[in-house]
């Protein structure tokens, strides 16, 4: 097993460095650079235009200012962002953790819930509460994570429950450790919600129905008919081969972990890596957006090998060689 | 020996008291008011960094304003007071190719050194005139021939320009350099290093002379400022300003969200979008807000057509000034004003705006709403409807693209009712939008573009459009010249009318002549601008602004913003 993981480990090394040409050679693409918006201001002339673009590099040919890159990123050094100029990593890390506690929140939330809830509806197919979960799983997939974000928001408002934005109140500094916990958690509930709620539903709906699946496979009528405790069946037997599909959706679930919260994060101003890397896009701030896509590869590639592990955790007949 | 010393250490602790000692030359402003109290501010995006040099976004700039101080004071409608900032009083010698600037006396920067002469000079020496540091401010300081002023010191508190040339805009424009603080910074400009200075991780090291001094930094989500104890303005009654303890900005990365958290009171003032002002006037009275409106901004937007576009049946078109007339007359901007702007916008004739009042010239040719004026003037350019389409003398059927910047709904909205109204006159016209970015390099690259709506910044002295005026300017780019542009040079059917010599003869004289000769030749160029339409100018929109009641003694205005005297806000409690 730690032979495999460590092969894995190492096949990724030459993937990134797939990954990091690819994308160097795609933002190199976009028209423009970071310095288009200096250039439509009247105020600034091009002189100053070309000793920016010369100390930015932006002249060097493009084969090398990927080496520089490169030779940097494999010391540890990502680049630095043209609009902050500060370390790349320094900035991600400085927000990363902060989406991280709201997508982590958000998949604890959707999958502790959303699971029970699937199992709930398996087992009691065709019921009211079934019908009743199925109506509002359908209700929860058809609406936009922005739109449910934008109407917790007007809730939040009209009723005064909670903050509308950020992640801490102004006085978060001066407040008691207790007090700091509370205020983080009142501002996580909101984006947790419209984040979470719209996983939820969609794994409630594949837990029931995988689960719905297995419970007609002939082995579990086998066991039933052998008069085995129906817990056990459902629990032992039924649920662990049901699951297998939903751990692969949970490894991809770990991957967008650090993207999949942009909306969400705009909308309740969430200082989280979100903005920071789609205003980088929109800038150009082209280090910026390398290593954030390379963050987010290395997520995608680890939350597949994690998925994998667990996987053959979970299923005996999975061996990893 | 020993008694030698003792007199040199006595007289230098002597010089060192009486320094310490200059009392303060405080600026007393019109206003009464309580200490205490946090203003919390939105923005919608945080600051980039810290750094003046560096900056070039309001985000950061807004909070720059706070802690660093120019050396002149505007007021909130742009005009330059008699009493600046930093600067006491000056004087214009040798016909303003010399100036002298008497520092205010006793000034100190946050941590506690006194500001002086010395400060202004490094600053103009070292930073903003240093090759190796470029910024924008570097070519706001450049006369009209491109050279720096020669900046020396006269004593503690007296700093001399000296200029090659005369240079109308002198004052404004150097007088809005930032003032940096020499014992902070002068190391790391030695070194090499200024402009990873100060970002947004240093916000400790920060010093300055404003009346707020950033103190924490929370990415993404707040800066918390606290107010500056060393600074130099009192109110009437003899109390030292600011009176705000400290100001947040918070920084709310959505419209829809700042307008809630205005509404239930998380932040204390904000600048609605036109579409959210009806419903704020009607919660104001119930609510306690108070919602306004000023005149327009300075920033314009138009529609121009690329004189040199690549297809030359269609340059023919674009040059001819009637076919730019007929686009004029078709521009429904009554319709705009209504359905884009909700009705808070005013037309837009002339090339300056009307918030830059004293070289704005209202009276310019207006072209009002007229598809048969259009039909008239397209007649006298020649061109012809021929089974509905429209054609030009040659028999060309007359068919373009107009393009803005994607994204931009306002833009779009404003394309789309042109549009509608140009294919009334019969011509066969697509609407494009396309990325800012490839947007940027086909206007100022390339040239592959024929009808555009875009839009500059602006400000109160009309020389900021010299880069786009002269026939040799960086961003003149509707008519690059041929020495300008390859692309140009190539076609070899260069065209510059007389009139296009005119304005360039006008911004090559307006920087060197007196403000009243300055006004006359800026309102010949706005007449000739509106005559003869090589940019056609829209709408602009009005500021609009809301603050809570418990805030008291906020002006806005659309130059100074809400916040131009934050120093003498104060908040209820």
């Amino acid at each position: 097993m730690l032979k495999y993981i460590i092969r894995r480990i190492i096949v990724a090394i030459p993937v990134l460095i797939g990954v990091s040409i690819l994308s160097f050679i795609i933002i190199q693409m976009a028209p423009g650079d970071f310095l288009d918006q200096l250039r439509i201001n009247p105020a600034v002339s091009e002189e100053t235009i070309n000793k920016m673009t010369h100390q930015f590099g932006l002249d060097k040919p493009l084969v090398e200012q990927y080496f520089l890159w490169l030779k940097s990123a494999l010391t540890g050094n990502f680049g630095y962002s043209y609009s902050y100029r500060r370390p790349v990593a320094e900035l991600i890390w400085s927000r990363a953790f902060n989406t991280l506690v709201l997508a982590f929140s958000s998949l604890v939330f959707a999958w502790v819930i959303g699971i029970g809830l699937g199992i709930f509806s398996a087992l009691h197919k065709y019921t009211i509460i079934d019908h009743t979960l199925t109506v509002l799983a359908f209700i929860g997939l058809a609406t936009p994570a922005f739109f449910l974000g934008l109407l917790l928001l007007y809730f939040a408002a009209k009723t005064g429950t909670f903050p509308i934005t950020g992640m801490t109140a102004v006085n978060h500094a001066q407040m008691p450790m207790q007090e700091k916990i509370v205020d983080i958690l009142r501002h996580l509930f909101l984006p947790m919600l419209a984040l979470g709620l719209i996983r939820l539903v969609g794994i409630m709906r594949q837990m029931r129905g995988q689960l719905l699946d297995v419970m007609h496979e002939d082995y579990v009528l086998f066991a039933v008919a052998k008069g085995m405790p129906r817990n056990v069946v459902i629990y032992k037997h039924a649920l662990r081969n049901a699951i297998n599909p939903l751990i692969t959706m949970f490894g991809y679930a770990l991957a967008s972990l650090l993207s999949g919260a942009l909306i969400i994060e705009i909308i309740f101003s969430w200082p989280g890596l979100g903005r920071l890397i789609y205003n980088a896009l929109l800038e150009q701030d082209i280090y910026l957006v390398m290593g954030s896509l390379m963050i987010s590869s290395a997520m995608l590639i680890g939350g597949n090998l994690i998925a994998d592990v667990l996987l053959a955790w979970v299923d005996p007949r999975v061996r990893l060689k | 020996m020993g008694r030698k010393i003792l007199v040199i250490v006595f007289v230098v602790l002597f010089s060192a008291a009486t320094l310490l000692a200059v009392e303060t030359e405080y600026k007393v402003e019109p206003y009464h008011g309580q200490y205490g109290g946090i203003l919390i501010t939105p923005t919608l995006s945080g600051p980039k960094t810290l750094n003046p040099a560096v900056a070039r976004e309001t985000s950061s700039t807004d909070i720059i304003g706070r802690f660093l101080d120019f050396l002149i004071e505007l007021d909130q409608y742009g005009t330059i007071q008699s009493e600046g900032r930093l600067a006491k009083s000056w004087e214009r010698l040798e016909n303003g190719k010399v100036w002298i600037f008497h520092l205010r006396k006793g000034v100190l920067w946050s941590d506690g050194v006194p500001f002086t002469a010395d400060d202004v000079v490094w600053t103009f020496n070292k930073v903003w005139e240093n090759p190796n540091i470029p910024s924008g401010t570097q070519d706001v300081i450049k006369d009209a021939k491109g050279n720096f002023p020669v900046v020396e010191k006269i004593d503690d508190y007296t700093v001399k320009f000296t200029l090659k040339m005369p240079f109308r805009p002198f004052l404004r424009s150097v007088g809005e350099a930032w003032i940096l603080p020499k014992h902070v910074l002068a190391k790391s400009v030695e070194e090499g290093t200024f402009q990873q200075q100060w970002t947004v991780s240093d916000i400790d090291k920060i010093v300055g002379t404003g009346p707020f001094i950033p103190s924490e930094y929370v990415s993404g989500e707040r800066v918390v400022l606290k107010r500056n104890p060393h600074y130099w303005r009192k109110d009437l009654d003899g109390k030292i300003l600011p009176y705000l303890d400290g100001e947040v900005f918070k920084i709310i990365t959505d419209q829809n969200a700042i307008l809630l958290a205005f509404e239930s009171g998380e932040v204390d003032h904000m600048g609605p979008r036109s579409a959210d002002y009806p419903r704020l006037r009607k919660e104001a009275e119930q609510k306690g807000f108070i919602v306004g409106l000023d005149g327009p901004t300075f920033g314009t937007q138009f529609f121009c057509f690329n004189f040199n576009t690549p297809d030359p049946v269609k340059r023919k078109w674009f040059r001819n000034e009637y076919f730019r007339k007929a686009v004029a007359y078709a521009f429904n901007k009554d319709a705009v004003i209504e359905t884009t702007y909700n009705g808070l916008a005013d037309a837009q004739w002339s090339a300056v705006s009307a918030a830059a009042k004293y070289f704005y010239n209202p009276n310019v040719r207006k072209y009002p709403y007229n598809l048969n004026f259009s039909r008239a003037m397209l007649k006298l350019g020649g061109f012809k409807l021929v089974k509905g389409k429209l054609v030009d003398k040659d028999g060309n059927p007359v068919k373009f693209i107009i393009t803005t910047n994607s994204g931009n709904t306002v833009r779009e909205d404003m394309c789309n009712i042109l549009v509608e109204n140009l294919k009334k006159l019969g011509m066969d016209v697509t609407f494009a939008p396309q990325d800012f970015n490839s947007l940027v390099k086909k206007l100022l690259n390339t040239g592959d573009w024929e009808g555009l709506m875009i839009g500059l910044t602006g400000g109160v002295d009309p020389h900021g459009g010299s880069n786009v005026w002269k026939l040799d300017g960086d961003l003149h780019f509707w008519n690059y010249s041929p020495e300008k542009r390859k692309y140009v040079k190539e076609q070899n059917d260069y065209y510059c009318p007389d009139w296009a010599k005119e304005i360039d003869a006008i911004y090559k004289k307006e920087s060197m002549v007196s403000d009243e000769e300055a006004k006359v030749l800026f309102d010949k160029f706005q007449e000739i601008v509106a005559e003869h339409l090589p940019l056609i100018y829209t709408v602009q929109r009005k500021y609009i602004y809301a603050y809570s009641k418990k805030i008291h003694n906020m002006e806005p205005t659309a130059f100074g913003g809400r916040t131009w005297n934050v120093y003498a806000i104060w908040k209820e409690k």
